[in-house]
């Protein structure tokens, strides 16, 4: 029960320290946040103006005050308004949010699906052609940028062949689950390549040495099959590492999309971060911030928890700690 | 009935494919075993026991090839379809194994690794029935509380109880066969005592024809029937345990049996086989002991020895046996230690060169708790003598070392180095120097005490690289050179890496380190329990002669009571933290006062009692 | 005769039996891809002053231009040949690469070594902290450093991309220190009088460059790709900086107008050079667990 209060507030505290963190970079670095609220026009205001519009954002007072009002009115559930699009950020985001969560989570999903079935192939046939073909393959999937290969999958499937669209969530004319579904697969399909490799070959080399292991010995002793040694145990033992990995990865495929929303248009908030950061949109970029930390947060503990829970083998190390 | 064959192995070889080229790790075996004996395997480390014990069971790694038969009944195991192996191993086979706890799965509780066991073989069995059964195995396997052990994970037991539960699951199916490769190997003494005693008393409870690998004749001796000894990857000689203890025939045998400390007991020095095994990569022409043989013959040089038959049941493959060949006879220690006289203990009258007052180390373990690892210890060692510190694992001897060498400071109670206070941190600053130089440490894994990273020339000179010593003889090549050849080590090595080197080499490596700096004092930790039965002794050797070379102190930390017998001069015996007897090395051997001692003592496997081999 | 063969002779000397090794080197290595970055490197480095045209010169005429006798892989939307361009730019990312690996693997050494050698309560207040950075956003970190630095060129964006990717490899470090400082050798090297800097130095760095060794050589392929993220991105090189990212960030242009080629060989040559970085980063990742097996 102490360790889990104890979480909690390590937790709380992280999630403050970030936020003081990315306010204070963000109002720190050169830029003008006033660009993305009036646009073109704060090249025409007199200093006054700007003055003024400084005044009206908050943005006059000192970093440490201008925190203190944030998390004030963030106290209160008030995250103020996103100076390019004048609008509650909250509803900016919630508005995007399910365009990344669909991109991210069905991507997160298939990757961690595919990884543990290619993983499993390749170690049932270290060494063979199958094993070689599949390591040699993904290798090179590995070695190709995320935005080169949306480029060349825009360029041979959308501009040579035309069988698939190249941008957007949804076509402009028409907007039913299929055509949905039919904008999804480019882009899915880039950020499924992009981390499919690196989690499958991991999973693979646990395996591996999960294989090495000396219980399989005994199990073979036992008389168990191929099959049944890497099913009953060898896959069982597998399980904590796995899922502790899919926990640390949930903030690295989500968080990442942001690429592949660019070059295909796809409106989440991967874009949306993107375009808050480099345009000093502050609340908007707080917000989003903030809601990629926690998850990279909980993500960690939530993989902390599984190792030290599920497996029986960090708590063995646990009690022969010190003694030799 | 009792002669039924179980077992029978025909011109067995085994060889691995690696990187490196070919492994021959058994080559040519043949045995038999039969319903109700127990047949013991004795070899060094790499003479191919644990290979020939995976072959038989079928659970070789997939770079390994076979030849020759391994037949049970009529049918040859080595061809018969994988389905039909599987369906023996477990039910008709079964293996226990050196380390209990990587053998046991971590992530799946005990009673349910056993029930595994059971329902591979009867899938039928219902899940009650099953259940008891498992509770039925714990029990006979001596675990109490079943009902609850079973419930529970590998690391929630000990090192004796993880080998029980090993050996439960081995008896799931009351198999006929049962192979042990080096069971008690990983325990300690009095564990191992009680592992044996249990391993025999089912074994003839259920007549099952056992294979038992090892390394330690003295265990063997306790649990044989008979006894093959192998010797780079052939059975060397094989006969009834009398036969092999009491009219050994093959030189290695002699050479095994000598090296057992008790044979020298009065002597100045042990007994050891010079040399190393050979690498079963490639094998020398001929035969591949010769070159540690006295005895060997010129035709030992050229062709490897067949089988020559001593009696029915006992065989020996040495061309002394040839009609031909000079007679050489091996005499039993019986007569060895009648001859010898009263043990001759140096009596040290020096001064004192370490003095523990009431030493205790504590732990801060996860959580608020704290272990106490050594509590209340007090001793002392004088100059010029070899303290023993005998104790099981946990029972703090290394902690001992540890705080004696300054490594742990947060002790309480007092330490007197050649009346330095070292306790005291200012006393530590002011003879810095002096402690560091005069202090030495040897540890147990020379693996992890050299740097894999240097070169043994960097290795051994490295005292005098740190204090920027100019070392006695000129340059520090010179010095290194001088140093390695001091404890048998030819030039040839210095250029190598720690992991070129067999452990023996390793561990003569770090000694020659430790005394490179003319010490006062020695601690070894352990030094000799990683390595093979005839290298340990060579190590003991080259302590007792440096020591009577150099005159320095020794504290010798070991479980091994054999050897500490031999080497020390003084005692003292650790358990669970405290010292519970000291004294002189004879006293405390022939009158042990304290319960664990005398438990300890008891503990140890003992071959030769006045003269012959003892009784079952 | 045949009794001279039953004379005791006792032990003989004998040859040491040497071990041959029958692998030969090139099966280890990985040739091909060593051969290729040896072209690749020479080219971009030393291969400058012979490329067929000026790879900054903008023919404004000849924009767009197919590949062909002229242009080998055309030209791209400003006019200028993409083949002296490959070259001429390569040289910008494999220093951006070399360089900003330099600067994270130092940092990750010195933020490693500490926290590793460092007691209890600091390690984790550092690890927490490391944590922490891991949690905001690398674009955000990426945009912000841009904004301080001003405007990008090669340095600052090998800056950017090692003070960002530092992490990873520090966590390695710290865990290989914090193993290795309870190694035994360490012990003795210290009762032995060895003060911190000699451990630190002959016992600690020789062990844990080995195990780093594969994920520096990784970093400069991440570094390469972060580059070209980043320009592609358009927050990165500018175009008049040529470096494989500037020249991919035309790519829009390129496929409204259908210039497949500008997209193409320079993209060919980016992932033809990660995958060659990978092969020997492998072949060194074998090496070192090879090494440690064989004890």
């Amino acid at each position: 029960m102490r360790k889990i209060i104890g979480r909690i507030l390590v937790f709380f505290v992280s999630v403050l320290l970030l936020s003081f963190l990315v306010f204070a970079i963000s109002r720190l670095a050169p830029g003008d946040p006033l660009l993305s609220y009036y646009g073109d026009r704060v090249e025409k205001m007199t200093p006054a103006e700007r003055a003024w519009a400084e005044k009206k954002l908050g943005l006059d007072e000192p970093i440490l005050t201008q925190y203190g009002n944030w998390m004030q009115n963030a106290a209160k559930g008030n995250f103020g308004i996103s100076y390019k699009y004048k609008q509650d950020v909250i509803e900016v985001v919630l508005e995007r949010l399910p365009y990344t969560l669909v991109l991210g989570g069905i991507g997160f999903v298939l990757t961690f699906g595919l990884a543990l079935l290619i993983g499993m192939v390749c170690a049932l046939h270290e060494e063979r052609w199958i094993d070689r073909i599949i390591c040699k393959v993904g290798t090179v999937t590995s070695c190709i940028p995320e935005f080169w290969i949306s480029l060349m999958l825009i360029l041979i499937f959308s501009v040579e062949l035309q069988v698939l669209p190249s941008s957007g969530a949804h076509s402009l004319t028409e907007d039913s689950f299929i055509d949905r579904v039919w904008h999804l697969v480019l882009p899915m399909t880039v950020v499924v390549l992009g981390h499919l490799w690196y989690y499958a070959y991991m999973i693979r080399n646990k395996i591996l040495e999960e294989i090495r292991a000396d219980y399989v010995l005994l199990a073979k002793a036992k008389g168990l099959s191929r099959r049944q040694i890497l099913y009953r145990h060898c896959l069982r033992n597998l399980l904590p590492s796995y899922f502790s990995l899919m926990a640390i990865s949930i903030p690295h495929i989500l968080g990442g999309t942001y690429i592949v929303e660019t070059v295909f248009s796809f409106p989440g908030i991967g874009k949306l971060a993107y375009e808050s950061a480099r345009f000093k949109d502050y609340n908007l970029l707080m917000v989003l911030c903030i809601l990629s930390g926690i998850t990279v947060i909980l993500g960690n503990m939530i993989a902390q928890a599984i190792n030290e829970r599920i497996d029986p083998r960090i708590r063995a190390e646990e009690v022969f700690h010190d003694e030799r | 009935m009792e002669d039924e064959l179980m077992l029978n192995v025909n011109h067995l070889s085994v060889e691995f494919k690696t990187k490196k080229g070919t492994v021959h790790a058994v080559r040519d075996v043949s045995f038999s075993l039969k319903k109700g004996e127990v047949l013991a395997i004795v070899g060094e480390s790499g003479c191919g026991k644990s290979a020939l014990c995976k072959a038989i069971m079928g659970v070789l790694p997939k770079n390994a090839t076979t030849e020759g038969r391994v037949m049970l009944q009529d049918r040859n195991l080595l061809t018969v379809k994988e389905k039909e192996r599987r369906r023996l191993r477990g039910s008709v086979f079964s293996m226990i194994f050196q380390d209990p706890l990587t053998a046991l799965n971590p992530t799946m509780t005990i009673g349910s690794q056993i029930a595994e066991a059971i329902y591979i073989h009867q899938p039928k069995m219902r899940k009650e029935e099953v259940k008891e059964r498992v509770y039925e195995l714990l029990e006979l396997v001596g675990i109490e509380n079943p009902k609850t052990r079973a419930k529970q994970y590998a690391y929630e037991f000990s090192g004796g109880m993880r080998q029980r539960s090993v050996l439960a699951i081995a008896l799931a199916n009351d198999p006929a066969i049962l192979l042990a490769d080096e069971p008690t190997t990983a325990l300690d003494v009095t564990i191992q005592a009680q592992i044996l005693t249990l391993l025999r008393e089912i074994q003839q409870k259920k007549n099952m024809a056992t294979m038992f690998v090892s390394h330690d004749l003295r265990v063997v001796n306790q649990v044989a029937d008979r006894v093959a000894v192998m010797y780079a990857g052939k059975i060397v000689e094989i006969g009834t345990r009398e036969e092999i203890f009491k009219d050994p025939r093959h030189p290695y045998t002699w050479g095994l049996l000598k090296s057992l400390p008790e044979f020298s007991r009065g002597q100045k020095e042990l007994f050891t086989i010079p040399g190393m095994p050979p690498s079963l990569l490639t094998l020398p022409k001929g035969d591949p002991f010769a070159v540690r043989n006295d005895y060997a013959l010129a035709i030992d040089y050229e062709k490897e020895p067949p089988m020559f038959e001593v009696s029915a049941t006992h065989q020996a493959a040495t061309w002394l046996l040839h009609e031909k060949a000079p007679k050489v006879a091996f005499t039993t220690p019986a007569v060895f230690a009648s001859e010898a006289g009263p043990v001759e203990v140096a009596k040290s009258t020096g001064t004192e060169i370490i003095r523990v007052n009431h030493l205790t180390k504590e732990f801060r373990m996860p959580g608020k708790r704290r272990f106490t690892a050594v509590s209340d210890v007090s001793f002392s060692v004088k100059e010029g003598e070899i303290f023993g510190l005998v104790g099981e694992s946990g029972s703090g001897k290394s902690t001992v070392a540890r705080c004696l060498m300054d490594v742990y400071t947060d002790y309480t109670g007092e330490i007197f180095y050649d009346e330095i206070p070292v306790h005291d941190k200012e006393a530590r600053k002011k003879y810095k120097k002096r402690l560091q130089m005069e202090r030495q440490m040897i540890f147990q894994d020379s693996t992890s005490s050299l740097n894999q990273r240097k070169k043994i020339s960097y290795l051994v000179t490295e005292p005098f690289r740190i204090q920027h010593l100019k070392p006695k003889r000129g340059s520090l090549e010179k010095e290194a050179i001088f140093q390695l050849s001091y404890v048998g080590i030819d030039e040839q090595s210095m250029q190598k890496y720690p992991r070129e080197l067999s452990g023996g080499q390793r561990q003569r490596v770090a000694i020659a380190r430790a005394v490179a700096t003319d010490p006062k004092l020695l601690i070894a930790d352990e030094p000799v329990a990683a390595l093979d039965v005839s290298i340990q002794a060579q190590i003991i050797n080259l302590f007792k002669h440096l020591q009577k070379e150099h005159g320095f102190s020794i504290i010798f930390i070991a479980h091994d009571l054999a050897m500490v017998e031999f080497l020390c001069d003084r005692v003292g015996v650790m358990k669970n933290g405290e010292l519970v007897e000291v004294g002189d090395t004879a006293e405390i051997f022939a009158n042990p006062k304290h319960a664990y001692t005398k438990e300890l003592l008891a503990a140890v496997p003992k071959i030769y009692k006045e003269g012959a081999p003892c009784e079952k | 005769m045949m009794n001279d063969k039953f004379v005791v002779v006792g032990r003989l000397e004998r040859p040491e039996q040497t071990v041959t090794k029958n692998v030969p080197w090139y099966k280890e290595h990985p040739v091909v891809a060593e051969m290729m970055l040896v072209i690749l490197f020479s080219g971009c480095f030393l291969g400058i002053p012979f490329l067929p045209k000026d790879p900054t010169f903008m023919d404004i005429l000849k924009y767009g231009i197919a590949p062909g006798k002229e242009f080998f892989f055309g030209t791209d939307t400003m006019g200028r040949d993409i083949f002296s361009m490959i070259w001429y730019g390569g040289r910008v990312s494999l220093s951006i690469g070399i360089l900003a690996t330099l600067i994270s693997t130092a940092i990750a050494i010195v933020v490693g070594a500490v926290s590793g050698l460092a007691g209890e309560k600091a390690d984790t207040l550092i690890m927490r902290l490391t944590e922490i950075l891991l949690a905001i956003p690398n674009l955000l970190m990426v945009i912000f450093l841009q904004a301080i630095l001003g405007t990008p060129n090669p340095i600052t964006i090998s800056v950017v991309i090692g003070v960002t990717s530092w992490m990873s490899i520090a966590k390695v470090v710290r865990t290989e220190v914090r193993q290795l400082r309870n190694s035994e050798y360490i012990l003795a090297a210290r009762m032995m009088g060895g003060n911190f800097f000699y451990v630190l130095w002959h016992h600690l760095t020789p062990n844990f460059i080995s195990s780093i060794m594969f994920m520096v050589v990784m970093q400069v392929r991440s570094a390469i790709v972060a580059e070209s993220t980043l320009s592609f991105m358009g927050i990165g090189l500018p175009l008049e900086i040529i470096s494989w990212g500037s020249m991919l960030s035309l790519s829009e242009k390129a496929l409204l107008s259908g210039n497949w080629w500008i997209i193409v060989f320079p993209g060919v040559f980016l992932v033809g050079t990660l995958l060659c970085i990978t092969e020997v980063g492998n072949y060194i990742r074998k090496r070192v667990s090879a090494g440690d097996s064989m004890l």
